[in-house]
């Protein structure tokens, strides 16, 4: 029987490396011990995928994935039903910093063909993560590539390479990389290209392709920090992969995703890290792992940074919302309402695949403003209040059967079967004179289920709620 | 250099397919369809398809009522409110998620509705008359309804894909009987999608998640199966959908497997097509309102992929030789005429008789 220390490291670990779970999810997950759910979920092939036939028999839209809608539906979906949590938690990741999005795309799909590509290479090694990058066709169309020729470049690709998604523009004060650098990783992406598309009308589009046009390849010779040569993209990736600037980019975006939030990443470049023995640690796997991510993220959740972070991070809209319903457990099988459910996200300030701009979505506390935190707590507080939903359903029948009545207990019971949350004392003691203000209530009555949804539907109103 | 040839060899009669036209394009409403999911055919070359659309965009969820020949005649059965979580207001006679449409020996028009467990009824001219809502496991209840067709004798089978059975009633809806349970034995099903009856009145079952087609008399008894998981020759990967034609070659919707596959009467591999679309009618209207996209084609890489099927999701067959594969993911359905096996003679054809030249 695990103990409640356990559960909630469990819980932490839960909503860091994934997007919550229930809490007999955390039970059994405590019960086979920290360090092999980490392995496990650093082995995401291990587990099943979810059913497509079935899936696409009902959503029958999901076999073409036309629209922006129907693919943040599909995504939605997964997030919350996926048995890899760890891989679809790093295709997000990768999601908000490799960023292309619906407003530049032909064709909708081509961005869920990126997250495959993410689920694919992003627990990978960084170089494959690139390479893959630089080989999609959404990014390719996105950043302009297809527009950058032999004698005439287009530096959009290579500036935002270089900037957004693989060293910064600096580090420790000083500058990663110069307007030259970004001009010859240009001139070795040319030639990388995409297949012209098929119109829309009149029976939808088609997704595109990669392909190198070695007639429009720039073959001369270049120089890239310092390394000089008949360079292609490929050679600019390896070079890109070897700087001390890409294992402090990486480092710190994991850090900053996973373990606690930082300034934004442009102030990066004169801001030290939050912690930088923990980027430092990071770095140094970095390097003795061949930029491997599984290796990083693995010496990341052992590590006593991680363990003692807990409610460090602002949630972002998406967890938010996938976490909670993780938690009622609704939206396991097919039915309507799957759109409207991903709106949410979006009315939160994440419109999954469609960022404001190639730089992602600012994180940490600039998630919340007065708009934003009203549509958080009223979809969390009625998603918990909803006493039909089968995890709503378990909690109440826990605390049923534990005979459990008192106003005290019944807090910090719904507390951890929520995800073991800790309030503040006055936080605590305003939820307990509240459920007190109901009277005395009877297990098994609905009175009793309805105030332990009421109890439920403070816990997701405080601040507390907000932070994972 | 001589050819050697097997003289006493007696080859056997092949099937093939000749791809004729498409119908549709990818509309919301009007001409064109979106994301049908099936269709059925009725006199003087009218036919009904059904159109899922996306959840999010119910106002292109409809049955649209046109002819082979793409005349639009008009679309019924809209009226679907969604309002999110699980929830719509479907007024009666609108649909959701359509599974399955047939004409009925009075000429009207069935169609069922896995979303509501509902199937709703309408004349020809596309008028709601009623419907029956009857989600359950019980006698004449369903658990997500996903085939419809009417039997020689005139019931109605119905496939009752959740509940892993078929069921018989009237054309009233009066509960006849049911067969099938779940499981992978000759008379079981799992999740079972499209049904059809051939001209003896045998009930032929796409058995969707065994990979296999089974076929029963008309009153249930198990007489053959044939398909197996796989995409070679005969295997099949979810097939949704059978046909059967005036001759007894079966056609398989092969899902999965992006293709429709032609067996011959006793379940033996007779042939396949991955599709040969064109530009329909409604289509090259479409292409002519938006002429920048006749040049974007030109100069379109891989132009051919738009000829494959991409969700072929229900197969229809006339007593004209013509079939017809709907397409869930191209809102399209694409025309074969079956080629006789049997020899006519060039003044026969022509002449219309003697057989002499």
């Amino acid at each position: 029987m695990p103990t409640n220390q356990e559960i909630a490291q469990m819980a932490h670990l839960m909503r860091r490396a994934g997007f919550g779970a229930t809490y007999a999810e955390l039970e059994e997950r405590a019960a086979n011990g920290y360090e092999a759910t980490v392995e496990e979920l650093l082995n995401p092939m291990t587990q099943p995928d979810l059913e497509m036939d079935v899936l696409e028999r009902y959503f029958v839209d999901w076999k073409e994935m036309n629209a922006l809608e129907v693919n943040q539906a599909y995504l939605t979906y997964r997030m919350i039903n996926t048995k890899r949590p760890l891989q679809e938690k790093m295709a997000l990741f990768w999601h908000g910093i490799l960023c292309t999005g619906n407003s530049k795309c032909e064709h909708g799909r081509q961005i869920q063909l990126q997250l495959d590509m993410f689920r694919e290479l992003g627990m990978g090694s960084f170089d494959g993560v690139l390479k893959g990058l630089s080989r999609d066709p959404a990014m390719v169309f996105y950043l302009d590539n297809c527009m950058s020729h032999k004698g005439a470049i287009n530096e959009n690709w290579g500036r935002e390479l270089l900037e957004l998604f693989s060293m910064g523009v600096g580090m420790d004060g000083e500058a990663n990389y110069s307007e030259d650098d970004i001009k010859e990783a240009a001139r070795a992406f040319t030639g990388w290209t995409i297949t012209n598309a098929i119109p829309r009308y009149p029976y939808g589009r088609y997704e595109s392709a990669f392909i190198y046009n070695p007639y429009d390849h720039d073959n001369e010779e270049k120089t890239f920090l310092g390394e000089t040569g008949n360079l292609n993209g490929d050679d600019i990736v390896a070079i890109i992969c070897r700087q001390q600037s890409a294992a402090r980019f990486v480092s710190r975006h994991l850090y900053n995703f996973f373990v606690a939030d930082e300034v934004q990443v442009p102030a990066w470049q004169n801001t030290p890290p939050r912690d930088p023995e923990a980027i430092a640690l990071l770095e140094q796997t970095y390097f003795d792992s061949g930029y491997n991510l599984t290796a990083m993220l693995r010496v990341m959740f052992n590590s006593d940074f991680f363990k003692n972070a807990t409610f460090e991070k602002v949630k972002s809209p998406t967890e938010v919302v996938i976490g909670t319903m993780r938690l009622v457990q609704d939206f396991t099988t097919p039915k309507l309402g799957l759109q409207p459910l991903a709106n949410t996200i979006r009315y939160m300030g994440q419109d999954l695949m469609n960022p404001p701009t190639v730089e992602g979505w600012h994180t940490g506390a600039e998630w919340i403003d007065s708009g934003t935190l009203v549509e958080r707590i009223n979809f969390a507080a009625d998603q918990v209040g909803n006493t039909a939903l089968p995890g709503i359903r378990d909690i109440v029948s826990r605390l049923d059967s534990e005979k459990i009545t008192s106003p005290d207990a019944i807090v910090d019971r719904c507390l951890e079967l929520v995800g073991a949350y800790e309030l503040a004392p006055e936080t605590r003691d305003q939820l307990i004179a509240y459920t007190s203000s109901n009277g005395s209530v009877t297990p098994g009555t609905a009175e009793y289920s309805e105030a332990i949804a009421q109890t439920l539907q403070l816990i997701v109103s405080t601040q507390e709620y907000q932070f994972a | 250099m001589t050819t050697t040839m097997d003289r006493n060899a007696l080859p056997t009669v092949g099937i093939s397919l000749q791809y004729t036209h498409t119908i549709g394009r990818a509309e919301f409403s009007g001409p064109g369809f979106r994301n049908p999911t099936a269709m059925a055919r009725a006199e003087d070359d009218v036919m009904y398809v059904a159109n899922r659309s996306y959840d999010y965009r119910p106002d292109g969820k409809r049955i649209t009522m046109c002819t082979v020949g793409e005349e639009f005649i008009s679309e019924f059965a809209k009226g679907v409110f969604e309002q999110g979580d699980g929830e719509a207001v479907a007024t009666d006679g609108a649909i959701i998620w359509p599974t399955a449409i047939t004409v009925g020996p009075n000429g009207n028009v069935y169609l069922a509705d896995e979303y509501l467990d509902r199937i709703s009824i309408y004349s020809a001219e596309g008028e709601y008359l009623t419907k029956w809502e009857r989600p359950g496991d019980g006698d004449g209840q369903w658990n997500k309804p996903s085939g419809l067709v009417f039997g020689k004798d005139g019931v109605l089978y119905v496939v009752d894909s959740n509940n892993h059975r078929i069921q018989m009633l009237t054309a009233d809806g009066e509960y006849i009987g049911e067969w099938g349970e779940f499981g992978t034995g000759q008379g079981q099903f799992n999740l079972p999608f499209g049904v059809e009856t051939d001209s003896d009145g045998n009930v032929f079952v796409a058995d969707w998640r065994n990979d296999r087609i089974q076929k029963f008399t008309a009153d249930g008894k198990f007489l053959m199966e044939f398909g197996e998981t796989g995409d070679g020759e005969g295997q099949l990967n979810r097939p949704t959908d059978v046909a059967v034609d005036r001759d007894g070659t079966i056609y398989v919707a092969d899902w999965n497997n992006e293709r429709l596959q032609i067996f011959h009467p006793d379940g033996s591999f007779a042939g396949m097509t991955y599709g040969e679309a064109t530009i329909s009618q409604w289509g090259v209207g479409k292409l002519e309102a938006n002429p920048e996209m006749w040049e974007e084609r030109k100069i379109a890489q891989g132009i051919d992929r738009e000829k494959y099927f991409w969700g072929p999701i229900a197969v229809e067959c006339d007593d004209e030789g013509r079939v017809f594969v709907v397409e869930t993911a191209r809102s399209r359905i694409q025309v074969f005429q079956k080629q006789d096996a049997v020899f006519y003679g060039v003044n026969e054809r022509v002449s219309g008789g003697g057989g002499r030249l």
